[in-house]
């Protein structure tokens, strides 16, 4: 029932015996700076940061149940409030062990799989313009006499490619639709498939100093390196103004709070204080209750430091030699260019997020993808072709946590070397140096990535 | 209480020990292929077999209930579930692997219970088969359900009280949850991929899951670390600290003592390899007892202490919760006890393996 995790109770009360908190374990460096746990099991991700104060600590606790928690048909004892439509009951259903979600071979359930929807056009604070009776987010499942906005079908188109070596390789993508719509839906409905990504480490993202990030920006690609990096300028709805976007594959977010305030409402129909109003609100399924909001602050702001407060898995073997070559040719293609190795948090009323030197592998920016990848949908500023860079760190354990290796925003890639093959865009340079290298190269670069 | 914890470990001086920053390197020589085939086939396999078994009996009797709706009936399928719950509260020491990557603990173990959609299914003309159940969400099947439907919100259900759309939903369930333990069985033993071999064969060079021995070795001693933490500071800790009945499990069935002590023999039976409380070198213990005899002893006792601390509570959990609460402390105390070694005491020689 309660899935609670593992509460090791590490902490830098370590410090001055037998390490630091900068210090790296061998060959496996802290990717995460403090925050850094040194484990290679399927609980990678589950891990509270080591230098979390005691209150701290239980404040991770909390969020976690609330993580885990379940929810369902309203009125109930415990965790009321679901759907009425919804895509899944709690948060760890879409962010198993806190990692990446496959794409489901059952289209009965898609796991951590969406659909976001929009209108063409902007609404006043620059967001997609909903669905008219869909709203911004297509909810395939529902409660008991209600119905799902729709279900999801899926084939299969392969495409079959050539290294210039000879090798073939294959890359699939699946070619979504909706069926049995409670409603005809708009021709001109826009959707954007998104699977959902790891949770940890995001505290650490959601303190690196905005001049940091757009340091970083080339809009008009002045250095003529062909990477731009543009940045995704969002609506922050509890200080109601324009902020920059961090969270989420088009970095629609600003913060961590309004992630999880936006997840409870759109994915799990869950009304909270910053999103009061059912996802259905207006549609024929829309329940009747006065119950909103269904979750208090408190809840929410648990969920959201339960996010911000886990821990960061080290990158590992880094010593091995195929590694750091794999290493120099990631920098020597140019993928370093987008996926930044090192970054450093400011300051944060969060004192273990504070200073840390970081290896997420992400800039945080937004990139031009290419038509292959694009999702024909704009989100603030960024169009259908832009995805912001999603981080690195920590990929290589997605077998052993998730059991699976499905990548990209919709899980097209079963592997990593069809994600770095899905690249265009901006990063077409890169992707064909890539195909142009030596297999042994290439392996080495999986290898380097798969050790993150 | 876990404040108190905290301040029990502060105070014991021991905070060094819970972490270990070594550069040591592994020892390459050491082979625990023979540790990781016991655990797989003599503790996790044996385990999942058992529930399977359980389950599919529990089945078979609930399917007769609608011809035989007796008091003597009911009170056998009643038994029935708790003898299916047991092994399934005794593989929660070690929930990765296909329980958690194929979605089937959700089917099996998903608390709360959606009462009101329940009702609404019950008041529905849907057919309730199989089939019907398994597209339904974890909160309307699985062990919770069937204990709601069995025992009644108050664990006080008479035999009058069921109707025949509930029989039928119940003979449904559990055929579904029958559906979930074979699939999780198998899942170990059979297929192009049995997690069985994957977590057996760690360490080879064509194992993509688990790199290193080391890994799969730290996997198991995570999950009991994992499940101890969970009935110190969640299982027992909830209801007892909020004073909130509505936060504990198996509430219905007043089965939570049994859950939690079954939870314990759990790490009992990681630790030792062996499903009868015997020592087999062949387990995690083995490594311990090797490295540390002392810390052996202690944590064999101290698993010990914890199972019989939640047994002696007085009366049902939900009657100790107001009428006991010494008792709880105790068992809670007890089991972050053992948490405590585990994570602070043992897992530092694991890390260093």
């Amino acid at each position: 029932m309660h899935r609670t995790k593992i509460w090791i109770l590490v902490s830098s009360f370590c410090l001055g015996f037998s390490c630091t908190d900068q210090e790296d374990e061998g060959d496996n460096l802290r990717a995460g700076g403090a925050t850094t746990v040194f484990v290679e099991n399927s609980n990678s991700f589950q891990f509270p940061a080591p230098n979390l104060s005691p209150s701290e600590l239980e404040l991770h606790r909390l969020g976690d149940q609330a993580f885990e928690g379940i929810f369902v048909t309203a009125p109930a004892i415990v965790n009321g409030g679901l759907g009425p439509v919804f895509n899944q009951a709690s948060c760890a259903s879409c962010h198993p062990k806190n990692g990446r979600s496959g794409f489901s071979e059952n289209p009965n359930d898609l796991a951590g799989l969406l659909f976001r929807l929009s209108i063409a056009g902007q609404g006043p604070h620059g967001e997609p313009l909903p669905v008219p009776g869909f709203g911004g987010q297509l909810q395939t499942k529902s409660i008991v006499g209600k119905q799902a906005e729709s279900q999801i079908s899926y084939d299969f188109k392969i495409t079959q490619e050539f290294f210039p070596d000879g090798e073939i390789y294959e890359l699939r993508q699946a070619i979504f639709r909706m069926t049995n719509t409670y409603m005809p839906i708009p021709t001109a409905t826009l959707s954007s498939a998104r699977l959902a990504p790891p949770v940890f480490g995001l505290g650490l993202l959601e303190f690196v100093p905005e001049a940091v990030i757009l340091k970083n920006e080339d809009i008009q690609d002045v250095n003529t390196d062909g990477i731009s990096g543009k940045a995704n300028w969002v609506w922050d709805f509890t200080e109601s103004r324009v902020r920059l976007g961090r969270f989420g594959w088009k970095a629609g977010q600003p913060d961590l709070i309004q992630q999880a305030a936006a997840a409870y409402n759109e994915d799990m129909g869950v009304t909270n204080p910053l999103f009061r109003l059912e996802s259905s609100t207006g549609q024929i399924q829309d329940d009747t209750l006065s119950d909103d909001p269904e979750i208090d602050q408190e809840l929410l702001e648990q969920t959201a430091f339960y996010t911000r407060s886990l821990a960061v898995p080290a990158s590992r073997n880094q010593s091995d030699p195929t590694i750091q070559n794999g290493k120099r040719l990631f920098i020597k293609i140019g993928c370093e260019k987008c996926h930044l190795s090192n970054l450093k948090t400011g300051s944060s009323p969060f004192q273990f997020l504070a200073n840390q030197s970081i290896q997420p592998y992400t800039d945080l920016l937004l990139h031009d993808m290419g038509d292959g990848l694009s999702d024909g949908r704009s989100d603030f500023n960024a169009t259908g072709n832009e995805w912001r860079t999603p981080p690195l760190w920590g990929i290589g354990l997605t077998l052993l946590v998730n059991g699976h290796t499905h990548f990209l925003h919709d899980g097209r890639a079963r592997n990593l070397q069809e994600a770095i093959l899905w690249h265009g865009g901006e990063a077409i340079k890169s992707r064909d140096a890539y195909k142009n290298l030596q297999k042994s190269e290439r392996n080495a670069i999986l290898k380097f990535i798969s050790s993150l | 209480m876990f404040n108190t914890l905290l301040k029990f470990i502060g105070l014991s001086g021991l905070w060094i020990l819970v972490i270990s920053c070594t550069d040591e390197p592994t020892n390459p020589q050491i082979d625990y292929s023979d540790i990781l085939k016991t655990e797989t086939n003599e503790v996790i396999i044996l385990t999942y077999n058992d529930l399977n078994e359980k389950a599919s009996l529990l089945s078979s009797r609930i399917n007769e209930f609608s011809a035989n709706k007796t008091q003597a009936h009911l009170d056998l399928i009643r038994q029935l579930w708790r003898d299916a719950r047991k092994p399934w509260e005794q593989a929660e020491g070690f929930l990765f692997g296909p329980v958690d990557l194929q979605g089937i603990d959700p089917s099996i173990d998903s608390w709360p219970v959606n009462v009101i959609d329940l009702d609404a299914v019950l008041a529905s003309n849907d057919p309730l088969t199989k089939d019907y159940l398994d597209g339904l969400e974890g909160t309307l099947k699985g062990f919770h359900t069937l204990e709601y439907l069995l025992f009644g919100i108050n664990g006080n259900k008479t035999i009058q009280e069921f109707t025949d759309r509930q029989i039928e939903y119940l003979t449904a369930c559990a055929h579904s949850l029958q559906g979930e333990t074979n699939k999780l069985f198998t899942s170990w033993i059979n297929g192009p991929y049995p997690y069985g071999e994957i977590l057996k064969t760690a360490g080879d060079s064509s194992n993509q899951v688990y790199l290193s021995q080391k890994s799969a070795l730290q996997e198991l001693l995570d999950g009991i670390i994992t499940i101890a933490d969970e009935v110190g500071n969640g299982k027992i800790n909830d209801p007892f600290v909020r004073n909130n009945l509505t936060l504990e499990e198996s509430r219905f069935s007043a089965n939570s003592k049994q859950d939690f002590a079954d939870n314990i023999r759990s790490i009992q039976n990681i630790y030792f390899g062996s499903l009868n409380t015997s020592f087999n070198e062949q387990s995690l213990a083995g490594i311990v007892k090797i490295k540390d005899a002392a810390l052996h002893l202690k944590t064999s006792d101290q698993i010990q202490l914890a199972i019989t601390s939640i047994l002696s509570i007085p009366g049902t959990f939900t009657e100790a919760i107001s009428a006991n609460r010494a008792a709880i402390q105790n068992a809670q105390d007890q089991v972050r006890q053992l948490q405590f070694i585990l994570e602070s005491e043992i897992k530092p020689l694991f890390d260093k393996l």
